[in-house]
C-alpha cells in the first residue's frame, strides 16, 4: 500500500506541476514579481514627464522672491525624482510671459501684495497644474506668508526660530513589562508581517481549489470506482492531502525563489533616485526587525510557526477533500468552498487588528482556534503578545484538530467519493460520521 | 473460486440486493442479468469491495475480498471510468500500478493489447480525444492488463460495432482458456447466450432464475420451430394444437409451441406442403426466457 500511496502522491503532484499552465503561470509570476520589486527602475527606465524640469517664473511684486525660492527649493529637493523644478525670477511682464507660455513645463507665478492677506498669487500654465506641483507651491507660499507676518511683528531672529520649531516631547513610560521597542513592532505588525501573511492566504486558496478540482475530476469520470477498488479510501484521501500540501510548499518555495532573484536583480542594477529610498526602506525594515527583537523571536519560534503552517495546510486540505467528496460536480464544490474562504478572511482581518487592539483577550482566544491560528498566532507572538509556549499550545491544538478532522473526515470521504447523488446528502453524511 | 453467499444490501430502507447466492468457478463465464436497477451494479460493487454487504459473505479462493485480493480482480464499469485528461499510456500505467504491476510489465502488456485491438497509434493520445468505441477498448484493456483471476464486466460491449464486439469476445474466450473467472452483465441476451455457462437473473435484487444456461433452456418448456416455406397457410398453422404464436420474417417462419410434444402436430401439418425446405425445432432464446421470467414480476 505504501508503494501505491507514493505512486498516487507522485501522480497527483505530477498532474499539478507537469502542465504547461503551471509552467506558464510560474514564469508569469516570476516576471511580475521582478517587475513589481523593480518598478521604480522600470518607471525611470521608460522615463516620462516626471523627469522633465519644470521652469517656475516668478513675477514678484511683493518682495518675497528670496523667501519663496528658499522654501520652494527645500520642498522640491525632498521629492527626489518625483519632481524637478527650476525657480527663476523674471523681469518680463505677465503678458510677455503668457505669450511664450506654450510649453507644458512652464509655470508663471505672480506674487502680489495683499492688504488683508499679506500676499496673493496668480498662476498661469499651459495645462492645469498637477497635484504635486500645486501642493509644493501652496506649502511654499504659506511659509512665505508666515515669515512675512512674523517679520512684520518685529520679533527677533531667535524668537522667529523658536516660534517655527517643533515642541520637544520627552516621553517616559513606567510600565516595567512594556517592550522598549513596542513602537517599531507596531509598524512591523501593521505592515510587514501582514505582507508576509498574504502569500499564505493565497496558497490556502490555491490548495483548496486544487484538491477540489482533482477529486471532482476523478468522481465525474467514475475513475474513482476503479481507484477505490484498488486502494483504500484512506490511502486515496492521504494521497490527495499530501500531494496538495506538497504542491503548495513547492509553490511557496518558487515564490521565495522569485523574490530572492528579484532582489538580486535589484542589487545588481544599483540605486536609482527612487530605489535609494526603497533600499533605504528595506534596510530600515531589516534593522527594525533586528532591533525590535522580532528577528530573535522569529528564529526562536520558526520551527513551531512552520509546524503550525503545515498543520493548517493539512487541515484545510482535509476539509477541502471532504467537501469535494460530498459534491458531485465542481460548481457545487465551489459553493461549499465559499465558507472556507470566509474563515480565511476572518483570520486575515483579525491578524490585521492584532496591532490595533493590543492585548485583546478575544484575539488571544482566536489565536488558539485551528484554521485561524496560523494567521493570528505567529503575528501576536512576534508582537510579544503571547509567549512561545502559548504559540506551541496553539500549534498542538491545530495538530490535534487536524488529526480529528482526518479521523472523522475519512468516514465522510469513504461514503462521499462513491456517492453520485445529492439526494439525502446531509443524512448520508451524518450517518457516515457514526460508522467506522 | 468466487463465492457469493446469501448477500443482502440495503440503502436506507430500500432493499437493493435480496439474499443473493452464486458461485463462479475457475475458467467459468457467469452471467448476471436483470433490467436496469435490478441490483447488478450493486452486486458488482460489493464483490469489488466498493460497498459493504448488509449481510452475507463474499469470498475469493475462500478469503474475504480485501485490498490484498483486489489486485487479482479486473473491473470494467458500465460507465466510462477513465481519467480522460491522461494519455492511453499514462492511464494504463496509473491503473496498472494500482493493481500492483511493475511499469515494465504494464508497458509490455499494453503494447500487446493495443496491437490486438488495432489501436497502437493511440498510445500517446489523450483519452478524451478518442472515439467512444476506442475509449471502451482502453477501458477493457486496463481491466485485463493484470491477467486477473476474476474479471467483472459490466456491459462490456456498449458503444462497440459488431466487428469490435467479436474482437472483445475473442479476448474474453482467451482469458477463459487461461483460467480467468468472468462475471458478465449485459442487456443483450444474444451476447450472454454466446458465452455464459451459468447465470442468475435478478428482479428487484432477488434471483428469479439461476443455473446452467443449457439446463435453464431445457427446463423451459416452450420451443421454437423454424420453417422455410412459401405456401404454408399461417392462419391454419396458428390453430394447430399447442401453437402459441406464429411470426414471419423475411427468410423464415417461427412457430412458438407450448412444449416439445407439440412439435409432432406441427410437423404433421407442415408435411402437407411440398415446398418446405427447413423444419428445425430449437430451444427458446434466452431473451424469450428473460422476458417471460422478468415480465411476470413487472406485470405483478
Amino acid at each position: 500500500m505504501k508503494t501505491k500511496l507514493k505512486f498516487l502522491i507522485g501522480q497527483s503532484l505530477k498532474k499539478k506541476t507537469d502542465t504547461k499552465w503551471f509552467k506558464i503561470a510560474n514564469i508569469l509570476i516570476f516576471i511580475l514579481l521582478i517587475a513589481v520589486l523593480n518598478m521604480d527602475r522600470l518607471i525611470s527606465f521608460f522615463g516620462g514627464d516626471f523627469q522633465n524640469t519644470v521652469n517656475v517664473y516668478i513675477v514678484d511684486d511683493a518682495n518675497a522672491y528670496d523667501l519663496f525660492k528658499n522654501n520652494f527649493d527645500t520642498m522640491a529637493s525632498s521629492l527626489e525624482d518625483l519632481g524637478n523644478y527650476k525657480v527663476e525670477k523674471s523681469s518680463k511682464s505677465i503678458e510677455q510671459l503668457k505669450e511664450n507660455l506654450k510649453e507644458e513645463d512652464e509655470i508663471i507665478v505672480h506674487i502680489k501684495p495683499s492688504l488683508n492677506n499679506f500676499i496673493e498669487v496668480d498662476t498661469y500654465s499651459f495645462d492645469p497644474l498637477d497635484m504635486l506641483t500645486l501642493q509644493v507651491l501652496q506649502s511654499s507660499l504659506n511659509n512665505v506668508k508666515s515669515t512675512l507676518v512674523i517679520k512684520n511683528s518685529n520679533m527677533s531672529e531667535e524668537e522667529i526660530a523658536a516660534l517655527t520649531s517643533n515642541v520637544d516631547i520627552h516621553t517616559t513610560v513606567t510600565n516595567p513589562k512594556l517592550d522598549e521597542n513596542a513602537e517599531g513592532k507596531d509598524i512591523l505588525s501593521s505592515g510587514l508581517i501582514l505582507v508576509f501573511i498574504i502569500p499564505f492566504f493565497l496558497l490556502i486558496t490555491m490548495l483548496t481549489q486544487m484538491i477540489g478540482a482533482e477529486i471532482n475530476d476523478e468522481k465525474s469520470t467514475r475513475g474513482m470506482e476503479i481507484i477505490i477498488s484498488n486502494v483504500s479510501p484512506k490511502i486515496h484521501f492521504l494521497s490527495k492531502i499530501i500531494s496538495a500540501t506538497l504542491f503548495v510548499l513547492v509553490q511557496a518555495g518558487l515564490l521565495i525563489f522569485d523574490v530572492i532573484v528579484a532582489f538580486m536583480i535589484r542589487k545588481m542594477l544599483g540605486n536609482s533616485f527612487i530605489s535609494s529610498d526603497v533600499s533605504g526602506f528595506i534596510g530600515d525594515t531589516l534593522a527594525m526587525i533586528k532591533n525590535t527583537g522580532v528577528l530573535h523571536l522569529l528564529l526562536q519560534g520558526l520551527p513551531i510557526i512552520l509546524l503550525l503552517f503545515l498543520f493548517s495546510f493539512l487541515t484545510y486540505a482535509i476539509v477541502a477533500g471532504v467537501l469535494a467528496s460530498m459534491t458531485t460536480n465542481i460548481e457545487d464544490y465551489q459553493q461549499l468552498q465559499t465558507p472556507l474562504m470566509i474563515i480565511l478572511m476572518v483570520g486575515y482581518y483579525i491578524a490585521i487588528m492584532a496591532s490595533t487592539f493590543q492585548g485583546s483577550l478575544f484575539i488571544k482566544i482566536v489565536a488558539y482556534i485551528p484554521m485561524l491560528s496560523f494567521l493570528i498566532a505567529p503575528v501576536i507572538y512576534l508582537l510579544g503578545q503571547i509567549t512561545i509556549w502559548e504559540l506551541l499550545l496553539s500549534t498542538i491544538l491545530c495538530g490535534v484538530v487536524c488529526y480529528l478532522f482526518f479521523y472523522f473526515g475519512l468516514r465522510i470521504y469513504k461514503v462521499g467519493i462513491l456517492n453520485y447523488s445529492s439526494r439525502n446528502l446531509w443524512k448520508k453524511i451524518f450517518k457516515s460520521m457514526k460508522e467506522k | 473460486m468466487l463465492k457469493v453467499e446469501n448477500i443482502t444490501k440495503y440503502y436506507g430502507d430500500f432493499l437493493a440486493v435480496d439474499h443473493l447466492s452464486f458461485e463462479v468457478k475457475k475458467g467459468e463465464i457467469f452471467g448476471l442479468l436483470g433490467v436496469n436497477g435490478a441490483g447488478k451494479t450493486t452486486t458488482f460493487r460489493m464483490i469489488i469491495g466498493l460497498l459493504e454487504a448488509s449481510s452475507g459473505t463474499i469470498t475469493l479462493n475462500n478469503h474475504p475480498i480485501d485490498y490484498t485480493l483486489t489486485d487479482k480482480i479486473g473491473f470494467l464499469t458500465e460507465e466510462r471510468s477513465l481519467l480522460t485528461k491522461l494519455t492511453v499510456y499514462e492511464q494504463a500505467i496509473y491503473y496498472g500500478v494500482l493493481k500492483g504491476m511493475k511499469k515494465e510489465t504494464i508497458e509490455k502488456k499494453l503494447d500487446e493489447y493495443l496491437q490486438k485491438f488495432h489501436i497502437s497509434e493511440y498510445k500517446n493520445r489523450k483519452i478524451k480525444e478518442l472515439s467512444k468505441g476506442n475509449q471502451q477498448k482502453i477501458q477493457f484493456i486496463t481491466a485485463i492488463l493484470n491477467d486477473p483471476e476474476l474479471l467483472i464486466l459490466d456491459e462490456p460491449f456498449s458503444g462497440l460495432d459488431p466487428l469490435n464486439v467479436q474482437l472483445f469476445m475473442d479476448v474474453i474466450k482467451e482469458l477463459k482458456k487461461k483460467g480467468t473467472s468472468i462475471i458478465f452483465s449485459s442487456h443483450r441476451m444474444e451476447h450472454v447466450e454466446m458465452f455464459c455457462e451459468k447465470l442468475v437473473v435478478l428482479v428487484k435484487g432477488k434471483s428469479v432464475l439461476e443455473g446452467n444456461l443449457k439446463d435453464i433452456k431445457k427446463a423451459y418448456r416452450k420451443k421454437n420451430i423454424h420453417i422455410i416455406s412459401e405456401s404454408l397457410d399461417l392462419q391454419k398453422l396458428e390453430k394447430v394444437p399447442g401453437v402459441i404464436g406464429v411470426e414471419k420474417n423475411e427468410s423464415e417462419i417461427i412457430v412458438k409451441i407450448e412444449s416439445q410434444e407439440n412439435a409432432k402436430d406441427v410437423f404433421l401439418f407442415v408435411k402437407q406442403y411440398d415446398d418446405v425446405t427447413k423444419f428445425v425445432v430449437e430451444d427458446a432464446t434466452l431473451n424469450e426466457i428473460f422476458m417471460e421470467k422478468v415480465g411476470v414480476f413487472y406485470e405483478n
